[in-house]
């Protein structure tokens, strides 16, 4: 459990800066979450922000809010917004964690947070990470 | 569409051409160029978005727009290619008519024929109210009334050419280092 103590506001909040920026074409077939953490692997981005994505799935998996899956079937999943960012635990683990709208084939969209591993890209993937350097306390 | 079956596995298509052994093609700066664009009033998309952006040096960018109305609209979407030419092929263009986009990103690069490209995909609020999303055609998306802002990140130590890619048989957005040609030296 996480406690929100006020006078420790190095809990709740990180100071940082951006650091290097990345674009990358991710080819069908991978995982979108492992695709992007791997993305951060290649690029040696320890925590990143995902700027700017765009691309289709074959079929996408949201996470539900009962923690059920939502499967959207494709082909094609286009995928029409992407929020998230990528974090590295001290062990050195990545971890991307994304949100977004998908739009099925007959242009119906959905939401929610992708499930690692259920998302396969179909065409292509496009995605800009910026680095994000957090100040070291 | 929602269920509480264990987990599918997620499928693997089969694409027409050879599998490429690299699936990640990345390039990087040491650092983005931000600028806040707006999109003029009564422009295409690709018009408010090329030229600005050409006019500050940039023709390769990461884009992503904030929201805001648009006069009319057009997209498509992408079910499988009854040709068997590629997986999928973008449908004919859905007039979305007078339309709210909710966010959208566009990817900024060089056709293969070297002028501008616009990638761009969206989630809507079409004219008769429903929400939608897909493949945004940049020249058929006319800026509403107001100005749209758009956040740019754009590249500048590599650029993003759209270049065939033989295992899915489409040209694609794909990242090269090379040196920029400044076309005032053209």
């Amino acid at each position: 459990m996480t406690l929100l103590m006020p006078e420790q506001p190095g809990a709740v909040v990180e100071s940082g800066r951006m650091g290097r920026v990345a674009y990358a074409r991710i080819g069908p077939n991978e995982d979108l979450v492992r695709g992007i953490e791997k993305l951060c692997l290649a690029e040696g981005f320890e925590n990143a922000f995902v700027r700017g994505a765009l691309g289709s799935l074959v079929d996408a998996c949201l996470q539900a809010n009962d923690g059920s899956e939502i499967h959207v079937a494709g082909p094609a999943v286009e995928i029409v917004s992407l929020a998230g960012e990528v974090r590295s635990s001290p062990a050195g683990e990545v971890e991307a964690s994304l949100s977004g709208v998908v739009a099925d084939p007959q242009g119906r969209i959905h939401g929610g947070p992708f499930v690692p591993g259920g998302n396969p890209i179909c065409m292509t993937f496009e995605v800009t990470l910026e680095e994000w350097l957090p100040e070291r306390g | 569409m929602h269920q509480n079956l264990p987990r599918q596995r997620a499928r693997i298509l089969r694409h027409p051409g050879r599998f490429n052994p690299v699936r990640i093609h990345s390039e990087r700066d040491m650092q983005g160029r931000h600028l806040r664009l707006s999109l003029a009033p009564g422009l295409s998309l690709h018009e408010a978005m090329v030229a600005p952006l050409r006019a500050a040096g940039i023709t390769s960018a990461s884009t992503t727009i904030l929201g805001g109305a648009f006069a009319r609209l057009s997209y498509c979407v992408a079910p499988p290619d009854p040709s068997g030419k590629a997986v999928i092929a973008y449908s004919a263009p859905i007039d979305a008519g007078e339309t709210y986009m909710i966010f959208g990103n566009a990817t900024l690069g060089v056709a293969a024929d070297g002028g501008p490209l616009v990638h761009c995909h969206a989630a809507i609020r079409c004219a008769d109210g429903r929400f939608r999303g897909g493949h945004i055609l940049p020249d058929r998306a006319i800026v509403g009334d107001r100005p749209i802002s758009v956040l740019v990140t754009g590249f500048e130590g590599f650029s993003l050419r759209q270049s065939f890619d033989p295992e899915t048989n489409i040209p694609l957005l794909q990242p090269f280092r090379e040196i920029k040609n400044d076309p005032a030296d053209a």
